[in-house]
């Protein structure tokens, strides 16, 4: 018997050692052939939804609090992917305005939405990149082996959560501090600032958000959103009659028809009278919840999960807290360094409309062809809910690239406070 | 190009006989070498195609075989079970000797060339033992206190070694020194080094240590040594000049490489086995007229591509990793064997799949 324990083991060790031979460094293929490559350790995304995405104070979500929002999304994240929720190791939520990052209602939201005691839960906050961040945390934690299988996620009901509460009176010592100061700037006024600065012209911006919206429309009706919508039944009170009710929100219902650059050049600007900012040119007040399955190819495999796409890589750059709208065109250079990609070898970019001004601006920055750029509209169509981007970009960009039959993907945004973040995704 | 199965062992080694151009030893393991018996084959090239003229069944598997130079009928083996197995041909069943030092697989034996009346083995122990095939203990351990897969003789002086290990490190010993603190270690040159930056490229970035898996000794040039191994790339490095970093490096291997061998006739010549199921014919770009440097798009180049070296055929015929391929020393330049994970010995002519 113990000769026979000898034995397995030995063959254990002799077939670890050829193993090893087989997982070296990785190919000397680099770039876009490289990232096409599928491996056991590639950390892959098996299924990606989001809610609606609601007008803020208005729209199907206004009296909907953000961890139900997240129950929901989460829900909907359990019954399309099959996934036995007790294999879920970590959930990291991603949300900007909910007092104490989330933490508490979140991780309670986790064990209403059907996950037993075991999943834990984490809320974040990186501005308007928490979705994002949210998603790059697990899939670092799925890389360095500390989960196996988990969930990056947003949510955030801005309707319910949006006002001066959401940031803390600056000390005397943060307002004695230049840059510090400038960090609660707001997003407006700061990107009036920067579209002066650095010359972008109204009639662009206003050209910029109507082809958002048309792009918007064009794709609401081809529905090509309604694979990564899942409906939800919540509770409306009508602001005509008082009367609460019960309803199905499965729309984005802050995209409009009709609009057009000319009838765009009509609004008077918000932040000053001189300006080019204006509500239809910037991202929209808005409420919602998105949620992303993230583990490794080989959990996949084992657990015949199906595979929409591999996370790659991200990127996480520091800039001036004003200039905080270049953050994309500052992450998306470092990210593709990363990764050995030229810009030519990204098929489409999801680069967040916070406004359309920075936008541009790094559109032109980094020379990208604005035919690949957010295919389906960005947040000037249909909102910004803070926390909720980040992660609504990837089954937007991932189903789109599927359709499209095309492979490579970005998504980037800036972060208040003077910060972009970006990440590369491959779809198979 | 000729076939022979070793049906339900999978090959690990393969040898021309130094004596006969019609012979070729195979070692090879039931079960890929991870638990079993092993086998080694004696095979023959008949006009009817190659026939096994013998084979000795051991208890463990067999990862390597290397001929007598001092005999023709005989040959080493060397075992999983960390034994050594001398046999004759001319015997059945049982080996004439058996050598059981090494604490954990050997991976290689290596015949001296040039004494002819040594040999030495290497193993995943951290050792490197010589051994006389008339004496019952070996004559000396050298420690690489790293599991060492291959470890060679210099084919031009006697007392001259050379291994490589996981550790990649190309480590050269010379028996000829006092056998001090350094237990004959003379060289220890990392093999990871990149090479040295050149006008017009960018320097190369740093590259991870990773395991060597296989070297030679050049047979023309006696200070030129060729390494390979799980980071894919095939370097030869100048002993003279060990800080220097690699002379040549040839990446093309989509995975690790398990044996390089020199050509016997062409200085410049190597033959590789991999992983990724092929066996790669290659210049090193020494010779005259080879592989010269692309003034033109030098910027373009991949900095790890020095030396002017490049592949020059492939040999995709396995259907699973490539582990051993051996040059015939007779005869027509081109000839070799290669053996395989498949449970076939290929018997072919690489100048047939030679590009310009």
């Amino acid at each position: 018997m113990a000769n026979q324990t000898g034995k397995t083991s030995q063959a254990q060790e002799r077939l670890s050692q050829v193993s090893s031979h087989l997982s070296g460094p990785s190919s000397g293929k680099k770039g876009r052939p490289a990232l096409l490559e599928k491996h056991g350790d590639d950390v892959v995304v098996t299924c990606a939804l989001r809610t609606a995405i609601t007008k803020g104070g208005k729209g199907g979500f206004k009296d909907t609090a953000s961890a139900d929002l997240l129950v929901g999304a989460l829900k909907a994240l359990i019954s399309r992917s099959g996934i036995d929720p007790s294999l879920v190791e970590d959930i990291a939520v991603g949300t900007v305005l909910a007092p104490g990052g989330g933490a508490t209602e979140f991780r309670a939201a986790a064990l209403a939405a059907g996950f037993p005691v075991t999943a834990s839960v984490k809320g974040l906050n990186r501005q308007c990149s928490s979705g994002l961040q949210a998603c790059v945390d697990i899939a670092n934690a799925i890389k360095s082996g500390m989960i196996e299988i988990g969930i990056g996620a947003g949510a955030e009901s801005m309707s319910t959560q949006y006002g001066p509460q959401a940031v803390t009176e600056f000390s005397e010592l943060l307002e004695s501090h230049k840059e510090a100061a400038n960090c609660k700037v707001p997003m407006g006024v700061l990107s009036e600032a920067m579209a002066k600065q650095k010359g972008i012209p109204r009639k662009d911006q206003d050209a910029f958000a109507a082809s958002s919206f048309q792009k918007a429309v064009a794709a609401q009706k081809a529905g090509l959103f309604d694979e990564e919508i899942a409906p939800l039944e919540v509770k409306y009170t009508d602001p005509k009659t008082d009367e609460e009710k019960t309803i199905t929100v499965s729309r984005d219902d802050g995209v409009r028809e009709g609009i057009t650059a000319e009838s765009l050049a009509k609004i008077r600007p918000a932040f000053s009278k001189d300006g080019s900012i204006h509500a239809g040119n910037a991202s929209q007040i808005s409420d919602g919840a998105a949620a992303v399955l993230l583990m490794k190819r080989s959990t996949a495999l084992r657990l015949n999960q199906p595979i929409l796409g591999k996370f790659v890589q991200a990127s996480v750059v520091g800039v001036p807290p004003l200039m905080m709208g270049v953050g994309p065109a500052a992450a998306i250079p470092v990210v593709l360094q990363k990764t050995g990609l030229d810009k030519k070898d990204v098929d489409i970019w999801e680069i967040n409309e916070a406004f359309a001004s920075q936008c541009l601006y790094c559109i032109k920055e980094l020379g990208i062809d604005e035919k690949k750029i957010n295919p389906k509209g960005g947040a000037i169509a249909f909102g910004h809910p803070l926390g909720v981007t980040g992660a609504r970009q990837v089954s937007t960009l991932l189903y789109e690239l599927r359709r499209r039959g095309e492979r490579v993907g970005v998504t980037s945004m800036c972060i208040g406070t003077g910060m972009g973040m970006a990440a590369v995704w491959v779809a198979e | 190009m000729l076939e022979y199965r070793t049906q339900g062992y999978n090959g690990y080694s393969v040898k021309y006989s130094p004596f006969f151009d019609s012979r070729i030893a195979v070692a090879s393991s039931a079960n890929f070498g991870l638990v079993g018996n092993g086998r080694l084959y004696i095979l023959g090239l008949t006009p009817n195609g190659i026939v096994a003229e013998k084979w000795f069944d051991t208890q463990d598997s067999l990862f390597d075989t290397a001929w007598s130079e001092a005999h023709e009928n005989q040959l080493l083996a060397a075992s999983g079970d960390g034994s050594i197995k001398l046999f004759d041909i001319t015997l059945s069943e049982f080996p004439i000797q058996s050598w059981q030092e090494h604490s954990r697989e050997v991976f290689a034996v290596h015949w001296n060339l040039v004494a002819k009346d040594t040999f030495l083995s290497s193993s995943w122990d951290g050792t490197i033992k010589i051994w006389n095939p008339n004496a019952s203990a070996s004559l000396t351990t050298l420690p690489t206190h790293s599991c060492t897969y291959s470890a060679a003789y210099s084919p031009h002086s006697p007392s001259i070694l050379s291994s490589v290990s996981s550790d990649s490190h190309l480590r050269i010993f010379d028996l000829r020194t006092p056998a001090s603190a350094s237990n004959h270690l003379t060289l220890n040159i990392p093999i990871h080094t990149p090479p040295k930056p050149r006008m017009g490229a960018a320097a190369s970035v740093g590259v991870p240590p990773s395991e060597a898996l296989t070297h030679d000794w050049n047979k023309y040039r006696d200070t030129v040594i060729a390494t390979a191994g799980v980071d894919r790339l095939i370097r030869t490095f100048d002993i003279r000049a060990p800080g220097a970093g690699p002379i040549a490096v040839l990446p093309g291997h989509e995975y690790a490489v398990r044996r390089v061998t020199w050509s016997p006739h062409l200085s410049d010549i190597l033959l590789s086995a991999s992983y990724d199921m092929t066996c790669r014919v290659w210049t090193d770009g020494s010779a005259m007229g080879v592989g010269s440097m692309k003034q033109e798009n030098m910027l373009q180049q991949d900095p790890m591509v020095y030396g002017g070296g490049r592949q020059m055929g492939s040999m995709g015929r396995h259907t699973e990793f490539a582990t051993g391929v051996d040059w015939c020393l007779f005869g027509a330049e081109g000839w070799c064997a290669s053996t395989g994970w498949d449970e076939r010995v290929l018997v072919w002519d690489c100048r047939a799949i030679m590009g310009p």
